[in-house]
């Protein structure tokens, strides 16, 4: 069945199946740096997030794409649409801010860099849901700055959809790996 | 070199390259087709009565029930590149310790460019809570109407379409006979 394959792979020898592997390598490194950039500019954990429910509908739907950014300089405010995860949730929720409670800062001298550093309540609310958030919270009352992950900034519709389909079907991430994958070793150039 | 898996490589490149650089226009085009309508909000009675939270059943606190009337025509915000606006009504209030609190008591989804024309007399859709559980000693509240317009594609916009002329008081709790 791979007779051909393995024949051309025989033919180019190591030195080349090494220099692709190199490549492929260096392709992973640099979506990998790209990605961390991202982060460090955009102040986030995770610049891109894919949105894979529906209680933001007509918003968001499942599979739109969303740019988030958490800068230093801005608070939260009511409206904002944040992507938050509660410690021993694995699964980040995109909801819309109900309510924001800052505190005064505590008057010990010191100066707080960023708003982001200062106390804050937040509560959030699906655009599709009939009540808040407390429910999903587990326990905690409020939501507060070190769980929210980042702010909508931008919105690109259906292109995440691809990576729901392969949670969904799994067969399907590793058909595409293993095609890649075996793409970059036999190819020429 | 003219095999289909090339040729079907080309066109696949060429058609994401066009929508790619389509959606980048579209998106951009947004920051030209700016708006900026005003409306106005009035405030038209408050109350406050004492109540049960339902994340504690057997814990009184106030809640502040607000009447209140919106008119805006928010028809300029929808361009080509508009799915929705979210409008909200928030209050905006100091509490005794300082606490800057702000929340949303209403809201709504605009969906057509008809629906925009905005007349609403309305009262609060979602439990209106003191972090302290006492509006007692709070600040006078400032009631805004915003917006958020949601793109087909491309950044989200925020803005104030209307805010109350004075600071509105909150009234003493009555209680419930």
């Amino acid at each position: 069945m791979f007779a051909d394959e393995l024949k051309t792979l025989r033919r180019l020898g190591v030195r080349h199946v090494l220099l692709q592997v190199l490549n492929f390598v260096s392709v992973l490194a640099s979506g990998l740096m790209i990605w961390k950039g991202l982060g460090l500019v955009t102040n986030t954990e995770s610049p891109i997030v894919v949105v894979l429910s529906g209680s933001m509908e007509p918003a968001f739907y499942r599979g739109d794409l969303l740019f988030l950014t958490n800068p230093t300089d801005a608070r939260y405010q009511t409206g904002d649409i944040t992507v938050y995860k509660i410690p021993g949730a694995d699964i980040p929720i995109v909801h819309r801010v109900l309510e924001t409670h800052d505190f005064p800062p505590n008057n010990k001298g010191a100066v707080a860099a960023s708003p982001l550093v200062q106390k804050q309540y937040l509560l959030t609310k699906g655009d599709n849901n009939a009540i808040d958030d407390i429910e999903l919270y587990q326990g905690l009352e409020w939501l507060e700055r070190k769980h929210i992950v980042g702010k909508v900034r931008g919105f690109l519709p259906y292109v995440g959809y691809v990576t729901i389909a392969m949670n969904d079907f799994p067969q399907l991430k590793y058909a595409l790996l293993g095609g890649l994958g075996l793409l970059a070793l036999i190819q020429r150039e | 070199m003219h095999t289909v898996y090339s040729r079907i490589n080309n066109v696949s490149a060429m058609l994401s390259t066009c929508v790619m650089v389509l959606l980048a226009a579209i998106s951009i085009s947004s920051y030209f087709l700016v708006a900026d309508p005003k409306g106005s909000i009035a405030v038209s009675s408050i109350q406050v009565f004492p109540g049960n939270a339902r994340r504690y059943a057997n814990k009184n606190q106030d809640f502040a029930f607000v009447n209140f009337n919106v008119t805006a025509d928010l028809s300029p915000l929808f361009n080509w590149n508009t799915k929705q606006l979210f409008l909200y009504v928030s209050a905006e209030y100091e509490n005794k310790r300082g606490v800057k609190n702000e929340v949303v008591i209403w809201d709504r989804i605009v969906r057509r460019k008809e629906d925009a024309q905005l007349s609403v007399a309305g009262r609060n859709k979602y439990a209106f809570r003191e972090l302290s559980t006492s509006f007692k000693g709070a600040a006078p509240a400032h009631y805004t109407l915003k917006y958020n317009v949601m793109p087909y594609v491309g950044v989200l916009t925020y803005g104030e379409a209307a805010r109350t002329a004075d600071p509105v008081p909150f009234p003493e709790r009555q209680e419930l006979s």
